[in-house]
């Protein structure tokens, strides 16, 4: 099978600073060892012809897609989108096989979430994420993997949840420590 | 007198182009011009002084749909360069990749072009998406005919839209006993769905022939027999694959290309002087809208013999097949043709291909700055890649792909037609006219929609 239960893809190009957003995301996650119902797709700019239009949304429930996205937030702030947010023409090229068609076609049959980030520059034809749009990969990775329910003691709200216990007096972790140590 | 109009963007390819057309009182056209509206990729510049790895890997970041063959042709321009023979099993996984990713690219292209057919017998356009029958079964087919070619590109490649298996002096993996069995029993299957999907193609092309106008924006318009014609050669250099500067013997040569300036090319400035609202997706430029391709044009225009050529299936089974079919339904009839081609060159490789073999050179010289050439037959046509390196790194870095040598080609094959008709003629060639950056826009007014920050 081509894509299984979950599907991961960063769209977007690296030649062109900021939007290779997705891929550099995507080089992240396949650092990590992903559970095998799940893939993660360096999809480029190719993701509506190669990835979406070839779901079968009897195998694929979830689809997570990683890009750039302008909301109107500061360079490398993250914001998370359904397909419903993703109006027909949204999509900025003039692609005749947008983005979102494929979306409208397959948002009542799978789980769709965007992570979008807002980039900072999009220059003509430079490699290379800005600083800013860099340090928001580690958390978008944080947020696929909550997303998709994989908790190697790095998602969000695991780190959260152990600001709260240190917060709370740390002594639930220096219990743990001492109990390890005795 | 003529008028000017103007069709932008052109619809259902890859990239941005649009089509200036100068036209008679009777809206047939004198003059077309086809161009691309991309912003110029300049990768040439960028790869200067990158390492000859890195290279390719950024080539194939240029197009969202030929990744596999800029891939190819990057590498084997860089070992043409070193000089760099690779062993025969690495060769055989590129071969499978190849083919793989041209039965891919030729069932997606059936769903751009079938909105432009008729169900052979009736008056009624095919829409690829509709759940009724034929079109239903059809519509399954394209889409396993493209997971088939997508799941073999994937296994040989190492992924299905970036490649990551190829590399300077071979493949970084074998592919395993396990593996080729998968690939073959997907090819098989592949070999059967082909032959029905090229029967079915070649029925729509045949009925499309035989029909004397085509409705486009609610009007009947004249189906000329000539449609797409032209008398400029074809160019191709195997029938599947490629040829480099490594061969004995190379079926291109870097000599006899020439580059000419869109200036010296395109029609000047104009103002568009016929406009038709009720033409698809959002109607022609508006009476007044000044053109000027020579200025607009964001691609040279490359020469074979100082003649514009054609490139793709058609040239392919010219040079190769003795094919000899013209025009616009002569190339759509080509592609199709190339299905089952596809699915027999890979079972072929399949069955020469060793899996306990050698896949990486085993020296890869660092090269002395000579001239090093690919030409790789992408499903479009002929991508022809020259590199110089030096010591690993890059110092010179050309790009000639398919589209570009399709541009000038094309724009005389316009000529006769009426001007509704000429998007058809466009995508007869499959255009891929290259991708610039894309980005999701979430509104006009672009406002932060704070309750879904993550932050």
């Amino acid at each position: 099978m081509l894509y299984p239960e979950i599907v991961i893809t960063g769209c977007g190009n690296p030649l062109f600073a900021d939007d290779g957003f997705g891929p550099a995301v995507i080089e992240e996650l396949r650092r990590i060892d992903l559970p095998d119902n799940v893939k993660a797709i360096d999809a480029g700019l190719g993701g509506p012809h190669f990835v979406f239009t070839l779901l079968d949304p009897a195998v694929t429930r979830r689809l997570i897609i990683v890009d750039t996205v302008d909301f109107g937030g500061k360079p490398g702030q993250l914001a998370r989108f359904s397909a419903d947010d993703l109006p027909p023409g949204s999509y900025r090229d003039a692609h005749s096989w947008d983005l979102t068609e494929p979306l409208q076609r397959l948002k009542d049959k799978m789980e769709i979430t965007v992570i979008g980030c807002q980039p900072g520059r999009v220059a003509e034809f430079e490699i290379g994420l800005s600083d800013e749009v860099r340090s928001a990969v580690p958390l978008a990775v944080r947020e696929v993997l909550a997303l998709i329910g994989v908790d190697y003691g790095t998602t969000l709200e695991n780190l959260r949840k152990e600001e709260h216990q240190r917060a709370a007096g740390g002594e639930a972790r220096g219990g743990h420590w001492c109990g390890e140590e005795g | 007198m003529s008028k000017i109009v103007e069709i932008s963007p052109t619809t259902r390819h890859e990239g941005h182009s649009k089509l200036v057309l100068k036209v008679d009182d009777a809206g047939i056209i004198e003059r077309g011009d086809w161009l691309s509206i991309t912003p110029v990729r300049g990768v040439e510049k960028l790869a200067i002084g990158k390492t000859m790895d890195q290279v390719p890997k950024i080539a194939s970041r240029v197009c969202g749909i030929c990744p596999i063959a800029h891939t190819l042709a990057g590498i084997e321009a860089m070992e043409g360069s070193i000089r760099c023979e690779i062993p025969k099993d690495a060769k055989l996984l590129r071969i499978i990749l190849q083919a793989a990713n041209r039965l891919h690219s030729i069932a997606l292209h059936n769903i751009l072009i079938l909105p432009d057919f008729y169900l052979p017998g009736t008056d009624t356009k095919i829409n690829p998406f509709s759940p009724q029958e034929p079109v239903r079964s059809v519509a399954k087919r394209i889409v396993r005919l493209r997971e088939i070619g997508q799941t073999i590109g994937e296994i040989a490649g190492g992924e299905a839209v970036h490649p990551s298996n190829p590399r300077v002096g071979g493949m970084y993996k074998a592919c395993t006993k396990q593996a080729v069995t998968k690939m073959y029993d997907l090819a098989k299957e592949g070999l059967v769905l082909a032959r029905e999907q090229m029967e079915f193609m070649l029925a729509v092309i045949n009925n499309m022939k035989k029909r004397d106008w085509v409705e486009v924006g609610g009007k009947q318009i004249p189906l000329p027999k000539t449609l797409g014609y032209h008398d400029q050669g074809y160019m191709a250099v195997h029938p599947m694959y490629g040829t480099s500067n490594l061969d004995e013997n190379p079926t291109w040569d870097p000599n006899r290309w020439t580059d000419v300036r869109p200036w010296d090319w395109y029609m000047g400035e104009g103002e568009v002087s016929l406009a038709d609202p009720s033409y698809p997706i959002g109607g022609t430029s508006p009476v007044g809208t000044k053109v000027n391709p020579q200025m607009e044009a964001c691609t040279g225009v490359p020469l074979y013999d100082g003649a514009p050529v054609e490139v793709g299936p058609r040239a392919r089974l010219v040079r190769f097949k003795n094919f000899d079919e013209k025009g616009t339904w002569g190339q759509h009839i080509a592609r199709q043709l190339e299905y089952t081609d596809c699915c027999y060159t890979i079972l072929n490789a399949l069955d020469e291909y060793n899996p306990s073999g050698k896949v990486v050179a085993d020296k890869i010289p660092q090269g002395d700055g000579s001239l090093g050439w690919a030409a790789n037959e992408a499903p479009r046509g002929t991508d022809v890649h020259l590199a110089k390196v030096k010591d690993g790194r890059v110092l010179y870095y050309e790009m000639l792909v398919p589209t570009t040598w399709n541009f000038p080609t094309c724009s005389r094959a316009l000529t006769g037609a009426p001007w509704q008709v000429a998007e058809l003629v466009v995508r007869g060639y499959d255009p891929c006219v290259s991708c610039a950056t894309h980005m999701i826009v979430i509104d006009q007014d672009r406002k932060v929609i704070a309750q879904k920050l993550i932050q």
